[in-house]
């Protein structure tokens, strides 16, 4: 379907019905919340834009949000994809989705406790036991430990779409190390940059407060016996892809950002090497896995972790944000019993939706999934990064063939789930200079402390820049857009 | 502070400073030579050696007829060559990446910005007719990092790290300038048989550490080999002076160690002792050996890189 406008920008906008566009109605008609917005793109010619958005990406160099790639020849500087069209979340559809993402974070936390002590869900039947059994994420050594405050999941990402219905789904819950909140902050910043004239239309939520946000967190679980804590950030190092996010949340809380071999340790403390000599650190939030942290507990080869840190974190001496073990919780398995698992801990009904999931893992679910190979999208169960996925509309016959003899080897390692259709929003495509629909889905970033927790008023938006394509992960070529949450 | 962050500030302020002294160099020779005054100073091998001694001293060995756009693509944007303002400019980045979390955002960002600048430069048009907007538009941009650095910096351990570096690297950079010109003027002496005393060079010296205005206020005279090295040593008054750098130097190094003691091995011991032998030298004593008086001070400048490495790099 065309757009309803003559603008020369939105020349190439076609948009498919199947698909719940944020910006036209089905009668064609701009949403009641772009439409400020839309009538001020309306002044702007394509060459405005063509300057902008070089502008855009001039933004994210200078301010050296970027990442290294590596070839054999040279290394190369880049940037995610920035997109000049903001998402706007209307006050009634956020207060549903901060409400339902802190639902998600808690029934979370608490299902991860009771894995690592009683299992009462799972003696009760509601979560079947295999799924922990079998599980690679189950960490054997977290069984009985209590982490300070009570606390696994001290960040989590929640990854919503919206479907053809006009409501979210949630896609996935990311409760290990998720990342992307430095780009909530610098899409902002960008935006802000390029097309400041925009923000005096709108009452938006600005989302400068995580960082401040974060270290009260992160502060609330310090060890037992600890009056100041000294927090740090743990990362990889320069060379990590996510290094920016890194330094950047250091900075916003005002601590250390340590590698690995910064840090030391003696009778089960940790500490790190300063120009004055040892210093006591409390609280590593780590941005390193779980089976990189210690190469005495986990991989062996491991040169970003620290040799000890697991066991003076098992005897209480500095507490690791999240917990190592959080995985068990948000595989794609463990996903189709959310509905579940909130009703038990919380008793309360799920406020955001859960996909519809068939496990291959059951006969009758795993008939069904066989036969309908093509309605569906099948995921491997542990899996990150978009990797695995076979989306059934796009599969030749030759591929659907090949797809179920990979399910029947081991049915346990797939779900599969209805083709959600993401919605689509407008983004400036550079190839056609001019905007287009994309497919887009959101990472709502939520903190949980000893008695403190917090949702950030925005999110990150990514992107599918490729037409028709519905994988938004930035390892796969996504983009971002920055996302506004409008005050009442 | 980490050690390993500690280390990264050091040399970002000793990078940033260094490529200050490279373009200004560069510029102030270059366009000096093109009207001095005599046929020595002003061939263009004269200039284009003098620059390369400051640069990078190996870089002379092979003594061949040298091609002026390539010596100034190699000082100015060859990425290959280590002594090169690009490569300078580069790894105050890289230094300045790995101390992201400490430096504020703005410092950062004109870093950075800095960086995208001199590697999109285009190299054509530099080793052609660029030279003077490229090397002013280095100094200009290194004046504002340093306004970032004091204005934007709280001013603790963080700042004392970059300003050691900074104050390290000019002692060091200005010593090798003076010995160039110093040498240039030697070969103007041997070659055209002009007077040491008052050669032109004195004052390229003077115009290559922005000391030019500074003097002729000081002393109302035209500058003399004695006036100008007392200017530029010993002058405590003069912001580019090395008495003026180790001044600074001993006082960010005693901000560092706070009150204690300095142990006798330790880089504030040294830069104590170097200060003070300094403020009681004369010209004359350092005019009675000026080759032997370089030496060891860029000698004693490079040990107190190394104690400082000791002292405080080390644990990393």
């Amino acid at each position: 379907m065309k757009a309803p406008t003559s603008l020369p920008i939105f020349s190439s906008y076609e948009f498919d019905s199947r698909f719940y566009d944020e910006i036209f109605t089905k009668n064609n008609e701009v949403r009641e919340v772009y439409q400020t917005l839309f009538n001020l793109f309306s002044e702007y010619s394509v060459d405005d834009f063509v300057n902008l958005n070089d502008k855009a990406k001039d933004a994210f160099f200078n301010q050296g949000i970027t990442f290294q790639v590596y070839s054999d020849q040279e290394t190369k500087e880049k940037i995610f994809p920035f997109d000049l069209f903001p998402r706007i979340i209307g006050n009634d559809e956020w207060t549903k989705i901060e409400k339902g993402a802190l639902q998600r974070s808690k029934a979370l936390n608490l299902f991860l406790w009771d894995l690592y002590h009683d299992q009462k869900i799972i003696k009760q039947g509601i979560v079947p036991i295999e799924l922990i059994n079998s599980s690679a994420n189950y960490l054997k050594q977290m069984h009985g430990f209590n982490p300070p405050g009570g606390v696994y999941n001290h960040i989590s990402g929640t990854d919503l779409i919206k479907h053809l219905d006009g409501e979210y789904y949630v896609l996935e819950d990311n409760i290990r190390c998720p990342s992307g909140v430095s780009y909530v902050v610098g899409n902002r910043s960008a935006l802000k940059r390029t097309l400041f004239g925009v923000f005096n239309h709108y009452k938006s939520f600005n989302v400068s407060d995580y960082g401040e946000n974060l270290l009260e967190v992160i502060e609330s679980v310090k060890p037992k016996g600890v009056d100041l804590p000294k927090c740090v950030v743990l990362t990889p190092g320069v060379y990590n892809s996510a290094y920016y996010e890194h330094s950047f949340l250091a900075k916003q809380m005002g601590v250390e950002l340590v590698e690995g071999r910064d840090l030391f340790i003696e009778n089960d403390f940790v500490y790190m090497k300063t120009i004055k000599g040892l210093e006591r650190v409390d609280v590593i939030y780590r941005r390193v896995d779980d089976e990189f942290i210690d190469p005495l507990e986990f991989k062996k080869d491991s040169l970003l972790g620290v040799p000890g840190l697991f066991k003076c974190y098992m005897k209480g001496k500095v507490n690791l944000v999240n917990a190592p073990g959080t995985g068990v919780a948000d595989d794609k398995a463990i996903y189709t019993y959310m509905p579940q698992i909130i009703k038990y801990y919380l008793d309360e009904e799920p406020i955001l939706n859960n996909v519809h999931t068939y496990h291959c893992s059951r006969p009758d679910e795993l008939k069904y999934v066989l036969e309908n190979v093509d309605k569906l999208v099948v995921k491997p169960v542990d899996e990150s990064g978009g990797y695995g996925i076979s989306i059934g509309n796009k599969l030749t016959k030759e591929e659907i063939e090949k797809v179920k003899e990979t399910i029947k080897e081991s049915p346990r390692k797939y779900i599969a789930q209805p083709i959600m259709s993401l919605s689509t929003h407008a983004t400036y495509i550079e190839e056609e200079n001019s905007f287009e629909p994309r497919h887009v889905d959101l990472r709502t970033f939520t903190l949980l402390g000893k008695d403190v927790d917090f949702v950030l008023k925005g999110g990150l938006t990514r992107v599918a820049l490729k037409r028709g394509n519905l994988v938004v992960n930035s390892s796969q070529g996504g983009g971002s857009k920055d996302t506004w949450v409008l005050k009442k | 502070m980490l050690a390993r962050v500690a280390n990264n500030l050091f040399w970002m302020g000793r990078y940033i400073e260094r490529s200050e002294h490279l373009a200004r160099y560069m510029n102030v020779n270059y366009f000096s030579s093109l009207d001095a005054p005599n046929d020595i100073s002003q061939s263009r091998q004269f200039v284009l050696r003098s620059m390369l001694f400051v640069a990078d001293e190996e870089e002379l060995k092979e003594t061949k007829e040298l091609e002026e756009q390539d010596v100034l693509f190699d000082i100015g944007l060859n990425p290959e060559k280590s002594f090169s303002i690009v490569s300078a400019i580069n790894n105050a980045q890289q230094n300045a990446n790995g101390a992201r979390d400490l430096i504020s955002t703005e410092l950062y960002e004109s870093i950075n910005t800095l960086k995208r600048t001199v590697n999109n430069y285009d190299k054509n048009r530099f080793v052609k007719n660029s030279l003077f907007d490229f090397t002013t538009m280095i100094t200009a941009n290194v004046a504002s990092l340093r306004t970032k650095i004091r204005g934007t910096l709280l001013h603790d351990e963080v700042y004392a790290i970059i300003m050691l570096g900074i104050y390290i690297e000019r002692a060091n950079q200005v010593i090798r300038i003076i010995n160039s010109k110093y040498n240039d003027a030697l070969i103007e002496k041997v070659n055209f048989g002009s007077s040491l005393t008052k050669s032109y060079e004195w004052t390229t010296l003077l115009k290559c550490v922005e000391s030019y205005d500074m003097m002729r206020r000081y002393y109302r005279k035209v500058p003399t080999s004695h006036t100008v090295l007392d200017f530029l040593i010993l002058n405590p008054h003069c912001p580019r002076s090395i008495m003026n750098s180790l001044n600074c130097i001993h006082s960010y190094i005693c901000y560092l160690s706070k009150d204690e003691m300095p142990h006798k091995d330790s880089a504030a011991f040294l830069i104590g002792k170097l200060k003070y032998e300094h403020e009681y030298k004369t010209i004359e004593d350092v005019q009675g050996d000026l080759k032997g008086f370089i030496e060891k001070l860029v000698d004693d400048l490079s040990l107190v890189g190394e104690k400082m490495d000791n002292d405080y790099f080390s644990l990393y």
